[in-house]
């Protein structure tokens, strides 16, 4: 009596849980009436909706707003408008940035995440044309007395980066190859990068221009960008599965639209604030 | 009946429960009180300044929309906030306490207005199942008890004497036990699905948006259950191999068959002798839940993270620090209770 019990409480959980997985974070988009470019060979995982997916947790490009469900950012609405010019509905699917690219084409259409374009990822998926150009940029204080017009100025600096990013990688390649000595303290996340900043711990952060555009943007008194390496631009774009061509070039006729439009530099404004 | 009566009447009680008591209602009827009082979401939505209302005013005729009102209501203090994204982004937010309306943009009050929408934000209310504590805690218990359960028959057949069946359960202990759960997990939500040809999306209607999440609690479902099944074997086989040989011996003169022995005199008496390691492991569970991060479910822990990398506010660790220890609470005293009552059998 007790197992029949406890397997019917078992299964009565199962069915409440599935139950009450009513739509709810994901976000929907009402679409445009009529669609700007032509959908009719594109094979979507569900019709009508372009499921994108992408790591919510890098501001601002993504972000949660704060009431923890609204998904705000730069691709974000660079997504919805995409979705307005193909003429579906965007359903965004949070995922952790460790096996994002496996997904695609499984769990979402797309994967529109600040993803740069490289070589390596372009062996395993299609990439969009790139909607925003990216550079490696160094921030100081606003006090700062130094100049600082090439990363090998930073020799004899301590610098901080985000662990695994460009920004890291470029840092200790200068190291490495004895270009400067300075000492990088890697952090899991950017935000400890500017908070060490702010308490003197380090002298300068090296990070990606954009997100340093969007942080000196709220913080217009702290901090200052002192130095953009514009020789070695970043694309990003977005990552579509490898046999999905289709969508690939839906997707860069839409783009070529909102260019032509002018959504990217009123979108950058609004983000960046340049 | 006498029982009965001695329940009700309030001065027989033990002096810690009358003191227990009277604390807890109260708390209740303080924060009844509280919650009674308070300012209605209306009021706090009133509160907003006059730049603030401007702006809900325009954004109902423009695309885009830059404003996100959050309200979070916990009864006892509620907050709101009127946030702007993008490059200027504004900020203006209240904390509604007792009745009254504070500024939460300073002070304490900010303080207290960041607590209250951190500890909603990982209460995951007006969320579905799968967010924060309801995530942590539906995880935690269909695994736990479906691992307990694939246990007694792993355990039973570890210390069986046909050797295949012994062979068969030592080795998947010794797997599940031998590998680490994370990797575990990540077998099982992206090699099985990419071996197989399926995924796991695909168990759910296409047009449901939650697919993807319902899918990877799956996944995470059956990477904790098959792993807590390995652990709670071991726990239950050296509860079995406690029992004194002599009970064993016992019940074999009496001429019981090897069933009947386990089902009335080995097991019951090996289950008091569980509960701790039992509840021990259950506590561990709660705690390994985080690593559904990893798969892209939000549990306590996630969202913690999620809001310091949003806000780099390092205070949102307090509100998950505190979740977690009330969780591990009330469960560590729902299995002393359990424990005490199975004593009987000692």
């Amino acid at each position: 009596m007790i197992k029949k019990l406890f397997a019917l409480a078992l299964s009565v959980m199962m069915l409440l849980s599935f139950a009450a997985c009513a739509a709810k974070t994901a976000e929907e988009v009402p679409a445009a009436a009529a669609a700007s470019v032509d959908m009719s060979s594109v094979k979507l995982m569900q019709d009508g909706v372009l499921t994108v997916g992408m790591e919510i947790g890098y501001p601002p490009f993504e972000d949660f707003a704060e009431d923890g469900t609204t998904p705000i950012g730069y691709d974000i609405d660079f997504a919805k408008a995409l979705g307005e010019k193909l003429g579906v509905t965007v359903n965004f699917v949070n995922t952790a940035w460790d096996g994002i690219f496996q997904g695609i084409g499984v769990n979402y259409d797309c994967v529109i995440s600040a993803v740069t374009i490289t070589e390596e990822r372009k062996a395993s998926m299609l990439f969009s044309e790139p909607y925003i150009n990216n550079y490696q940029a160094v921030v100081v204080k606003k006090d700062y007395a130094g100049k600082i017009a090439s990363f090998l100025d930073l020799n004899g600096l301590s610098i901080s980066v985000q662990k695994e990013t460009t920004s890291d990688i470029l840092m200790s390649d200068y190291v490495s190859t004895g270009s400067i000595d300075a000492t990088i303290s890697a952090n899991e996340k950017v935000t400890t990068c500017f908070t060490q900043l702010e308490n003197g711990e380090v002298d300068a952060v090296v990070v990606d221009s954009t997100v340093a555009d969007g942080y000196l943007a709220s913080n217009p008194d702290k901090f200052v960008k002192i130095f953009q390496d514009e020789s070695e631009p970043e694309q990003f774009g977005v990552a579509v599965a490898m046999d999905n061509t289709a969508l690939q070039a839906a997707i860069n006729d839409a783009i070529a639209k909102l260019t032509a439009e002018g959504f990217f530099e009123s979108n950058v404004a609004y983000w960046f604030g340049k | 009946m006498s029982k009965l009566k001695k329940l009700v009447t309030f001065k027989h009680w033990q002096r810690s429960t009358k003191t227990a008591v009277i604390l807890i209602v109260a708390a209740l009827v303080l924060v009844f009180v509280l919650s009674a009082i308070n300012v209605s979401e209306q009021d706090m939505l009133n509160n907003a300044s006059p730049a603030i209302k401007q702006i809900i005013e325009e954004e109902k005729t423009s695309s885009r929309k830059s404003l996100t009102i959050t309200y979070n209501n916990l009864g006892v203090m509620n907050y709101i906030s009127f946030t702007t994204s993008g490059a200027s982004a504004i900020k203006e937010s209240y904390v509604g306490f007792a009745g009254a309306i504070y500024g939460a943009d300073e002070g304490g009050w900010k303080f207290a207005g960041q607590m209250v929408n951190y500890t909603y934000r990982m209460l995951g209310t007006g969320e579905n199942l799968l967010h924060g504590v309801k995530l942590t805690l539906l995880l935690t218990t269909l695994s736990m008890g479906i691992g307990a359960i694939m246990s007694v028959f792993l355990a039973l057949g570890k210390i069986s004497e046909n050797k295949l069946i012994s062979k068969i359960s030592s080795a998947y202990i010794f797997f599940f036990r031998g590998t680490p759960l994370l990797i575990q997990m990540f077998v099982i939500y992206f090699s099985v699905p990419g071996i197989f040809g399926f995924s796991w999306r695909s168990l759910f209607s296409a047009g449901d948006p939650e697919a993807v999440y319902k899918g990877a609690f799956i996944a995470a479902l059956i990477a904790f259950s098959l792993n807590a099944a390995a652990y709670c074997a071991e726990i239950v086989r050296a509860a079995i191999q406690s029992i004194d040989k002599g009970q064993n011996e016992a019940a074999k003169a009496l001429g019981m068959s090897y069933g009947q022995m386990m089902r009335t005199i080995i097991i019951p008496q090996s289950i008091r002798r569980m509960i701790p390691p039992l509840c021990n492991e259950f506590v561990m569970m709660i705690k390994d839940v985080s690593l559904v991060f990893a798969i892209s479910l939000m549990d306590i822990t996630t969202i913690s993270k999620t809001i310091m990398t949003s806000e780099g506010n390092y205070l949102v660790f307090i509100p998950a620090l505190l979740i977690y220890l009330v969780i591990t609470a009330i469960f560590t005293l729902l299995f002393g209770k359990i424990e005490k009552r199975l004593s009987i059998y000692e």
